[in-house]
């Protein structure tokens, strides 16, 4: 038997291989469609429809494909609206690591509108969200880091929590952390790890300082 | 003198247990991210590895996939992670972990752990 050469995908749906679907039920369609290839075109096309924020965090939930899971978190940094960013941090409550992680990168290109809810979080029940939204403020690049970073160092009575904020003040800490970071010295004098961490960051902030 | 890998993008957290390993008698080396640790693996084995897991470029469990994967490297491995809930301990072992540990871990404890995996004596 003669083999033959596929010059297109057979399982795309004719209308994928034909051209672009412009409304938005086709594009939701051929974003829960069989293929990475159509899922990934709708994740991008269907960026300049209304509605497509909650379209794209039910399918981020359950797509599969690391592709297009990439992609769907561009389109949501792309629409960057107050649901995409909500819908992101629903993510870090995600038994995925995998999504966790996906998310918190993603925010991390959201510097404006994570910083509108970094109070929220940093309040939330769960230490593990508090702990993945300090790992965000690392690359947020906003004046309000420090601060939110000597709050939780005050305030957050999680160890976890607080050790990651520590290994973050250690990097951006100025003198007006100083205060913040002998008061958790003292707040935890019997954590080896807390004290070996917030002398770091005393001695580089003093040695900056000289 | 027996090697020992820490992999985590904190610096602090490395030269914590950088400070506590050597007072233990071993040599320590430091990688920023699991491909960074992947480059050094391949270029020298290690004795026992101690692994972040989220980092950015390759997580701890793409580390230990592709080390174990790839038989790279069968040194037992420590994985360390910050989350208080403990719910990756399940994939950190289906990766290839040999121990889950929350971080911050206790001096005490660190060495004590790091010599059990090395079949060394605790006491």
């Amino acid at each position: 038997m003669a083999l033959v050469k596929r010059t297109h995908d057979d399982n795309l749906p004719s209308e994928q291989q034909a051209g672009t679907p412009k409304t938005l039920e086709e594009l939701q369609q051929q974003l829960q469609g069989s293929h990475p290839l159509e899922r990934r075109q709708a994740a991008q096309d269907i960026v300049d429809h209304e509605g497509a924020t909650a379209l794209l965090l039910a399918q981020l939930e359950r797509e599969t494909s690391a592709v297009v899971r990439q992609v769907i978190l561009t389109s949501l940094t792309r629409i960057g609206d107050r649901d995409a960013v909500f819908g992101l941090a629903e993510c870090l409550r995600s038994e995925d690591a995998r999504l966790r992680n996906d998310a918190i990168e993603a925010m991390k290109e959201m510097p404006d509108q994570m910083a509108e809810i970094v109070e929220e979080l940093l309040a939330d029940d769960d230490p593990d969200v508090r702990i993945f939204t300090v790992n965000i403020l690392e690359s947020l690049r906003h004046p309000h880091v420090e601060q939110w970073l000597i709050d939780v160092l005050d305030h957050d009575d999680h160890l976890n929590v607080v050790c990651t904020a520590l290994d973050l003040m250690g990097e951006v800490g100025t003198e007006a952390a100083i205060p913040a970071l002998q008061r958790v010295g003292s707040r935890y004098e019997d954590e080896a790890y807390v004290q070996f961490a917030a002398d770091m960051a005393l001695k580089r902030i003093q040695s900056s300082a000289e | 003198m027996k090697r020992v890998l820490i992999i985590d993008d904190a610096s602090t957290i490395r030269m914590y247990n950088r400070s506590i390993l050597e007072a233990g008698g071993y040599q320590v080396e430091e990688a920023v991210n699991g491909m960074e640790g992947l480059e050094k693996a391949l270029e020298t084995p290690f004795d026992l590895y101690i692994v972040d897991i989220n980092m950015p470029k390759l997580d701890g469990y793409g580390f230990l996939q592709q080390l174990r994967a790839e038989s790279i490297d069968q040194a037992p491995a420590m994985m360390v992670s910050t989350e208080a809930a403990g719910r990756d301990k399940e994939i950190a072992y289906l990766s290839g972990a040999n121990l889950y540990l929350v971080k911050p871990t206790k001096p005490d404890e660190l060495i004590a752990y790091a010599r059990l995996l090395m079949g060394e004596p605790t006491q």
